[in-house]
């Protein structure tokens, strides 16, 4: 079955901005043939309550890449049950980072949210280090420094509802 | 206490989730190469908006040794088309390469209050079925897997011996496809 909706408003509107900050951006790659191994490393009891507001997977030829965001003191706490398993590389961090995150109505289903975000922060200026867009979010990791200042431009190109 | 079985024969309490819900067919690009990226990220998505072509799923990252991705998917549809315009639209420099695969579907897990567990069990569910992993992303409360689109029910069969569905609710298919209309309502004067 197949429907047709009509859902536009200029400007976009999301329910608002979240940010974190005094993160820090971990990545780390792991053979893709390991993933039973890589997965058995995430799930041991050390990193159980571990909390992570952004992870991304890529495939790279014959590896994963991983990237998230820890806290400090989750960051050292990963860096040790990683550097346990098998086959992994070295992992590689960026700090301090932050992330803005915003979702809206229907965010999932329509065309032009990836659009506005991205040409809003390339004509600021701002390098995005990484980003996740799935479901209805829209998650962007920045520098911690133009964190603000990716805010303040993105306001003006989003309407957050009231 | 584990909450969920990790290694073969252990009987262990199923960690419990929200819901499962796998979406439509779908295809995915992968665009790699050096930095300068000169604006890959707002490039593609402003070739897709002008297509209309919603994007499903996306992950980007700029690595520390100046190389970057940008992984996204499409409605299967749309797949040939945005093959066509990404490849006209573009112009990326000759160290730049772009697939595509076909045929793909992504699996959500929500909500999700630890997405790093929920990640590490069905790594190992799918790594133990040879289940392919071509992209992960988290969202607000969810967490989303990419796979072969054909394999879909199995990969959902494969972790369901780990997570808990709320009074065994079965996973969730899609049953409408939305596009959304260039047609605006008219006032009713």
């Amino acid at each position: 079955m197949e429907t047709i909706a009509v859902y536009w408003e200029k400007p976009i509107k999301t329910y608002g901005f979240q940010t974190v900050m005094d993160l820090a951006l971990v990545e780390f790659s792991y053979p893709l043939k390991e993933i039973a191994s890589l997965g058995k490393i995430l799930s041991q009891d050390a990193l159980q309550k571990v909390k992570t507001e952004f992870i991304v997977v890529q495939e790279v030829g014959e590896t994963i890449s991983l990237t998230l965001c820890l806290s400090e003191k989750e960051c050292r706490d990963f860096r040790v049950s990683v550097a346990e398993g098998p086959g992994s590389a070295p992992c590689e961090y960026t700090y301090p980072v932050g992330i803005i995150y915003f979702h809206g109505p229907h965010f999932g289903d329509r065309y032009g949210i990836a659009d506005a975000t991205f040409s809003t922060l390339s004509e600021g200026g701002i390098e995005i280090v990484a980003s996740g867009c799935s479901a209805s979010s829209v998650f962007v990791v920045l520098a911690q420094d133009d964190v603000a200042r990716a805010e303040n431009v993105l306001t003006h190109t989003f309407e957050v509802a009231k | 206490m584990r909450p969920y079985p990790l290694h073969g024969t252990e009987t262990m309490e199923k960690l419990k989730v929200g819901g499962l819900r796998q979406s439509l067919e779908l295809c995915q690009f992968d665009l790699r190469g050096p930095e300068p990226s000169e604006g890959i990220l707002a490039n593609v998505s402003r070739i897709l908006a002008s297509e209309k072509s919603n994007i499903a799923f996306l992950t980007y990252r700029a690595t520390k040794d100046k190389r970057c991705q940008l992984s996204f998917c499409l409605n299967q549809d749309q797949c040939s088309r945005a093959s066509k315009i990404l490849n006209q639209g573009l112009h990326l420099p000759p160290v730049w390469e772009m697939k595509s695969r076909e045929h793909v579907g992504m699996i959500t897990v929500f909500p999700h209050h630890s997405a790093l567990v929920i990640l590490g069990v069905v790594l190992v569910s799918w790594g133990a079925e040879s289940i392919p992993v071509y992209g992960i992303a988290t969202s607000l409360s969810a967490i989303s897997f990419i796979t072969d689109y054909q394999i879909m029910d199995k990969a959902v069969e494969a972790v369901q011996d780990s997570l808990q569905l709320p009074g065994n609710r079965a996973p969730t298919k899609p049953e409408l496809h939305y596009y959304q209309s260039e047609f605006k309502k008219r006032d009713k004067a």
